[in-house]
């Protein structure tokens, strides 16, 4: 238990008297009812068995942010990273601040933002690795960083940029709202620390002493909608129209006609100068999944030829593709475990894939994971018919190839489906994705046929579906290029995508249209050397619009500062080797090895009940 | 438990595994804030907290304090006493006995060949009351230069000196606690939010309770100034005109006190007649603030029932600082305003123990605000320490900025440097370079061994810092506070209080003067000398001190002989009528003509520069800059730049841009904010070869503190941004 001091000040404990029965998004703060098995049970924090005696125990808590009065100084930063042994160059509560008006008519607004302990935590949906968990205690959402395994995905799903993925520990951990000093009914430690009387806390929608606000909304702060966050403000003092990020993220906040505010592009941010923005591109952490969903959705794309040809009889390619089905699959399953490879040492901790099923119920990764897993199944089997020749697996091989398809490929699509990110939230993703599957899968195929004699009429059927492929693509490039402006942070990622990027976006565009004239052409006139040629075309235009798509997406994550927390002058720090010096609190992403001695230290550990417990809570649940 | 999981995992939460707090008082500013180390078992300092029951700081610690833990271990620790025959050599370890030998024998023999002043000895505001005083009785009872100051004189000196002049004596009369009283603040060059995190919350607590109207003066749109009721955008230098002009309607209108200014004051009239000069709409013209406003404020400020003042930088770091802090004072008299609840000037101090300097260092003085100039306290205190009377000097010497004049005259040949880095902190970097280079002689002591005045050294000392040592200090509200040697110095090093003593040794060579040699024993010296002066601790000891958290003085020998407790908080002076300083009691109003002596923008130096503090930064960053959790706030050296001024020049947000005076130049990083205005920047001061190679500093001719506030530069920008960024880089090596 966390001790309470003899001298500890008033204003660190919680004051909840009386609790109001709905929250504002219309659900019960009483977390459970009175004979839940869930009351009185130990939250064995630290193996303390004990259990807290905070009357408010199974209420929903949440932080109180008064604008109003932040006055910026970290405090409530520091507290929290003291407590929690934070390393530097994270942090479980950030203050970032947005600015507005003309000198002497200037306004700063300060925003101390940590977790929000959602109603609907779209970070512990995400998780692969069920490493979070809603508590019926405080409604807390707490992580476990000993589950993690690093992929990053919360960070991804979160609007406000609460769990902090760390480079160097290669593991997620974030706010655990001091569940310890709640127990003992204290205040989290970043509101005991408070200098300005800005961070308050207690069971939601109560209101703290003089305060008179409890709104969801400031500006800087994304659509509640996304989680239902348990974080209420005040914000009396009038604010300017635009408030800007002093940060280097291309958005402003402009003001309503109701008063709210909504993120706009900030063009006023950078030079509208168009770069290649190449050293940024090709050394992003993000392009381990540009190769792995190009790999994967290749390898799909032509299987789904290889099946196709044997299903469908097609004439112009099934004679070719039967000399080469054993090295035609084979190769394919090396392109993907290569993607997998590939994905797998991008993790924080390679060691513990196995981890990405755990959450089948509620993630899209998990899915995801399991349905390539499905395929690459599909796949070996349809191998082991080709090499036995056992042909009374063939369909049943095939059905298990294309259920891992279907599944492995629209969770592929789905898990970019963020609210938080509304650059990837457009069913443009998914025409990418499949445009790419048919496109580049189809080129695949007709590469891998060459050898054993591919007919025009094959190199035909081919370019039409590689056509099919690019104009579908293309469709969703259009489209979308019309609903980014829907949204601040899209409108942003599409002045990046023409501005810091723009000679790379153009090149994209061009090959696009060139491959399409390609297509044509060789559906006019069928050449196996063009077909070749245009693999390679269509291959860099699908991975520059790949890595091109983890670059630009622009989260709806808070304002940060100048310096920390500023993604633009960590980018800085790392290039001219600032960020070197420990103390500048800056590290770079890193790859992780695979620890195959962690993972036999986990296996040893690991009983087979356990084993067997956690494989039913994946299929079950619980 | 509700979501995902039925079976529920253990919860782990980071447990330092603390298994003692002991008590310290921050060594960071002078809020003098109570707290707590929590030590583990294997005794390292891993946690920092603040005293939930001491009447300062009530629980709370800024970000500074917060992380105060990781100074012991922090990087550029010295841990050896280093020695060379000359600056340019590489150092060489040594011992503690052939260091102190070396030391004393080269200011022997430099005071033999040049004469007693021909060393200049120059300490700090951030050891503690007894090595001050320590360092006083040694220099002033033996080794006897009157070259000896400390830098206080680079933030406090004016204070100081307009305490002294309107008062009679330095003292600050207010307390915290005059928030919780007043009607009206008005703040003065003070961004409380940013320069003193927790007096702030002070502040707001009681504004929140009792909502008085807030007034700042500051050039720029601070935190603070942003939250004020009235903020009055000075131009730089010119306060003493607004402070004229509030009196100007004060006195005009007859809103001013005559009882207490009849009863208390002297100099009226001569006020009067030059106040006269500053109307309203001639002053608005020069100060740059509307004579509607100024009326408005005068009145707010003459009507409030109690009206309070606090100032910091902003007046002090000014060629009229001293004036600045005397116009504070004559509003406060005029009005009736000191020595009430919520009625006070107070002056917010820098550093840590700044106030015991001023108290006990014998740096303008003798200890406890005796004068040299005063013989009966050169008789007491000759007596007192068993010296010969005429070997103290008559006049105070030479201050540390004139200290610097006088080593590029050659007139001072050798130098003790005191935990303070001129390098970094006076003005005019390349001008100090010279005159360290000039030195016969230099000794830097310091916690710090990367000090960037440790490079002119012939011999380093390596000594304690902060709670590695024992002692008091007093903070802005006269509240004496206690920390103790919780750890043992960084390796080798040893408390300042230890070699002082040990240099004693080297000079008491007959023994008269006596050194105890635990600094309990110190206090009680301090005690006699301070019985029944404006100062009175004898009424305190350590464990007394400690256990109320800080005991403010005076606090009386009598007043804890009949067991009066000291109060938690609210002790104020010159409480009673006529109980100022001077020999009548009364305190004095002083005319202050307006002299405009600053480098103003011109054609080629269009732009004002501001300098200033961020709350994550302490000074010149050796403490601060070695902790990640303060550094990363801001790594490197930027300015505030108004966007208007910046896309006139051809500046982005984020560039690297050249920064050039008439002193040389600094390469810093563009934030673009209109909290400045169009023809001025601020840049933070606490980077090394940054700010203080463009300050021209004039000083003030009471105080000698240097001008930091007020300079003309011009902007360039950078065309190779890549070696600019790699030249700024180089810079942050310490």
């Amino acid at each position: 238990m966390w001790k309470v001091r003899d001298d500890e000040p008033k204003n660190a404990f919680l004051w909840d008297k009386e609790t109001k029965e709905k929250n504002i998004y219309g659900h019960s703060i009483e977390k459970t009812s009175d004979d839940s098995p869930l009351r009185n049970q130990s939250l064995n924090i630290n193996g303390d068995s004990s259990v807290g005696d905070n009357p408010n125990r199974y209420k929903q808590h949440g932080f109180y942010f008064n604008a109003d009065n932040c006055i910026g100084c970290h405090a409530c930063e520091s507290a929290c990273s003291e407590k929690n042994d934070v390393p530097d160059h994270i942090a479980f509560r950030s203050v970032g601040f947005v600015e507005g008006g003309s000198y002497p008519n200037y306004q700063r607004l300060n925003l101390s933002m940590a977790c929000n302990h959602c109603d609907d935590p779209v970070c512990l949906k995400g998780c692969p690795t069920r490493a979070y968990t809603k508590f019926a205690e405080y409604g807390a959402v707490l992580q476990d960083p000993d589950i993690c395994f690093g992929c990053g995905y919360c960070t991804w799903v979160c609007p406000y940029n609460a769990p902090q993925l760390d480079p160097v520990k290669g593991q997620v951990s974030k706010c655990n709202m001091c569940v310890d000093r709640l127990e003992v009914g204290l205040q989290p430690a970043c509101v005991a620390a408070c200098l300005g009387n800005a961070l308050d806390f207690g069971v939601i929608e109560n209101l703290p002493k003089d305060r008179e606000q409890a709104k969801v909304s400031i500006p800087g702060f994304p659509d509640p909608k996304i989680t239902q966050p348990n974080i209420r403000f005040q914000q009396t003092k009038d604010t300017q129209r635009d408030m800007t990020r002093p940060d280097g993220m291309p958005i402003k906040y402009h003001k309503q006609d109701n008063g709210e505010f909504k993120s706009v592009v900030d063009i006023d941010k950078h030079s509208s100068k168009k770069y290649w923005g190449m050293q940024k591109l090709l050394h992003s952490h993000e392009n381990a999944h540009a190769i792995f969903t190009l790999c994967s959705q290749a390898a799909m794309g032509a299987t789904l030829w290889v099946i196709a040809s044997q299903l469908l009889n097609l004439g112009a390619v099934k004679s070719t593709s039967g000399n080469g089905m054993i090295p035609m699959i084979a190769i394919l399953l090396i392109l993907l475990t290569y993607g997998l490879i590939k994905l797998n040492l991008h993790l924080g901790k390679p060691q513990f894939f196995y981890r990405g099923y755990y959450n089948l119920r509620w993630s899209p990764v998990s899915r995801e994971i399991a349905g390539v897993t499905l395929f690459v199944i599909g796949l070996m089997m349809m191998l082991f018919v080709e090499i036995t020749g056992l042909k009374i697996f063939e369909y049943f091989a095939y059905a298990v190839t294309i259920i891992g398809f279907a599944l492995g490929s629209y969770y592929m699509y789905k898990l970019y489906r963020i609210p938080a990110r509304p650059f990837w939230d457009h069913w443009q993703t998914g025409s990418a994705f499949y445009g790419t599957a048919l496109s580049l899968g189809s080129l695949v195929f007709g590469l891998l046929l060459m050898p054993f004699g591919l007919s025009d009429a094959g190199i035909m059927q081919i370019a039409s579906i590689a056509m099919l492929g690019l104009v579908l693509e293309s469709i969703g490039h259009i489209v979308h290029r019309q609903d980014v402006k829907k949204f601040g942070e899209s409108q942003a990622s599409y002045f990046e995508q023409v501005t810091t990027f723009g000679k790379t976006y153009q090149m994209r565009n061009t090959l696009l249209g060139v491959n399409m004239a390609i297509m044509v052409w060789l559906i006019m006139e069928p050449s196996a050397l063009l077909l070749a040629m245009s693999f390679v075309s269509v291959l860099v235009s699908a991975y520059l619009g790949r890595i091109l798509f983890y670059a630009l997406v622009i989260p709806t994550t808070m304002p940060g500062g100048f310096f920390w927390k500023n993604d633009k002058f960590k980018e800085h720090a790392i290039e001219t080797g600032l960020a070197d010096m420990p103390q500048m609190g800056v590290m770079a992403d890193r790859h992780h090895k695979f620890d195959v001695k962690a993972l036999i230290a986990v296996i040893k550990q690991t009983t087979f009940k356990e084993a067997f417990t956690q494989i039913k809570s994946i299929v079950r649940g619980g | 438990m509700l979501l995902n999981r039925t079976q529920k995992n253990p919860i782990k939460i980071t447990d330092k595994k603390i298994v003692e707090w002991k008590y310290a008082t921050c060594g960071y500013c002078s809020t003098g804030c109570s707290m707590e180390i929590g030590f583990n078992k294997e005794n390292h300092a891993v946690s920092s907290r603040g005293v939930g029951g001491a009447d300062v700081n009530r629980g709370k610690l800024c970000l500074k304090g917060i992380m105060e833990h990781e100074l012991f271990a922090s990087a550029g620790r010295g841990d050896k006493p280093l020695i060379r025959k000359h600056w340019h050599e590489e150092f060489e370890q040594t011992d503690w006995d052939t260091a102190l030998d070396d030391v004393a024998d080269n200011i022997k023999k430099v005071q033999a060949k040049y004469g007693r002043d021909s060393v200049a000895i120059i300490s700090t505001g951030q050891m503690l009351s007894e090595e001050f005083y320590t360092l006083g009785k040694l220099n002033r009872g033996l080794i006897g230069t009157n070259n000896y100051d400390g830098n206080t004189t680079l933030c406090m000196a004016s204070a100081v000196s307009g305490y002294k002049r309107s008062f009679g004596s330095d003292g600050p009369p207010g307390c915290y606690e005059d928030f919780e009283h007043t009607d009206c603040l008005i703040a003065w060059g003070s961004n409380l939010p940013e320069q003193h995190p927790i007096i702030y919350w002070r502040m707001k607590e009681a504004q929140e309770k009792r909502n008085f109207p807030l007034i700042v003066v500051d050039p720029r749109v601070t935190i603070f100034a942003q939250s004020a009721d009235i903020h009055l955008t000075v131009t730089p230098g010119t306060d003493i005109v607004l402070q004229n002009a509030l009196m100007h309607v004060i006195l005009n209108e007859g809103l001013q006190d005559e009882d207490y200014i009849k009863k208390n004051t002297n100099g009226y009239d001569e006020l009067k007649a030059e106040v006269d000069k500053y109307d309203p709409t001639t002053a608005a013209k020069i100060c740059g603030i509307d004579e509607d406003t100024i009326r408005v404020v005068a009145r707010l400020f003459a009507k409030a029932g109690a009206a309070m003042q606090i100032w910091t930088m902003g007046i002090n770091q000014s060629t009229h600082g001293s004036d600045g802090v005397v116009g504070i004072n004559n509003l406060a008299l005029i009005t009736g305003n000191i020595g009430i609840p919520g009625g006070t000037s107070l002056s917010i101090t820098g550093q840590c123990n700044a106030m015991g300097t001023r108290e006990w260092s014998s740096c303008s003085g003798l200890p406890n605000y005796r004068a040299l100039e005063n013989p009966q306290d050169r008789d007491d205190i000759a007596k007192f320490w068993n010296i010969d009377v005429d070997f103290l000097p008559t006049k105070r010497g030479m201050l540390q900025t004139d200290i610097f004049r006088a080593i590029e005259t050659g007139e001072i040949k050798a130098l003790w440097l005191i935990a303070t880095n001129p390098l970094s902190s006076l003005p005019n970097t390349a001008r100090i370079r010279k005159a360290m280079e000039r030195l016969e002689y230099c000794v830097v002591q310091d916690c710090y061994e990367d000090t960037e005045s440790a490079q002119y050294a012939n011999v380093f000392l390596p000594a304690g810092t902060w709670a590695e040592k024992t002692g008091v200090m007093t903070n802005t509200e006269r509240r004496v506070n206690i920390v103790r040697g919780i750890i043992e110095p960084n390796g080798d090093s040893k408390p300042d209080f230890w070699i002082f003593n040990e240099m004693s040794k080297r000079f008491n060579t007959e023994g008269k003067v006596n050194f105890p040699t635990e600094t309990h024993e110190v206090f009680e010296e301090m005690k006699v000398l301070s019985k029944g002066r404006l100062c009175d601790i004898s009424g305190m000891d350590y464990d007394k001190i400690e256990k109320n958290r800080g005991i403010q003085w005076p606090y009386t020998q009598e007043q804890a002989d009949n067991g009066e407790q000291p109060p938690a908080g609210g002790k104020r002076i010159y409480t009673e009528d006529t109980t100022f300083r001077f020999e009548d009691g009364k305190a004095k109003l002083i005319p202050l003509p307006f002299v405009d002596n600053n480098e103003v923008p011109d054609e080629r130096y269009p732009i004002w520069l501001n300098t200033g503090r961020l709350v994550e930064h302490w000074h010149g960053r050796s403490k601060t800059g070695k902790v990640a959790n303060n550094n990363k706030f801001s790594p490197i050296p930027f300015i505030e730049i108004n966007p208007d001024l910046a896309i006139e020049i051809g500046a982005r947000d984020g560039d690297y841009v050249r920064l050039v005076s008439r002193r040389s130049d600094a390469i810093v990083m563009a934030k673009f904010t209109n909290r400045v205005a169009k023809n001025m920047v601020f840049l933070p001061f606490h980077f090394h070869d940054c700010a203080n190679r463009l300050t021209l500093g004039l000083l003030d001719p009471y105080s000698r503190q240097p001008a930091y506030k007020q300079q003309a530069i011009r902007i360039e920008t950078i065309e190779d941004q890549k070696s600019a960024a790699q030249l700024s880089m180089e810079m942050r090596e310490y």
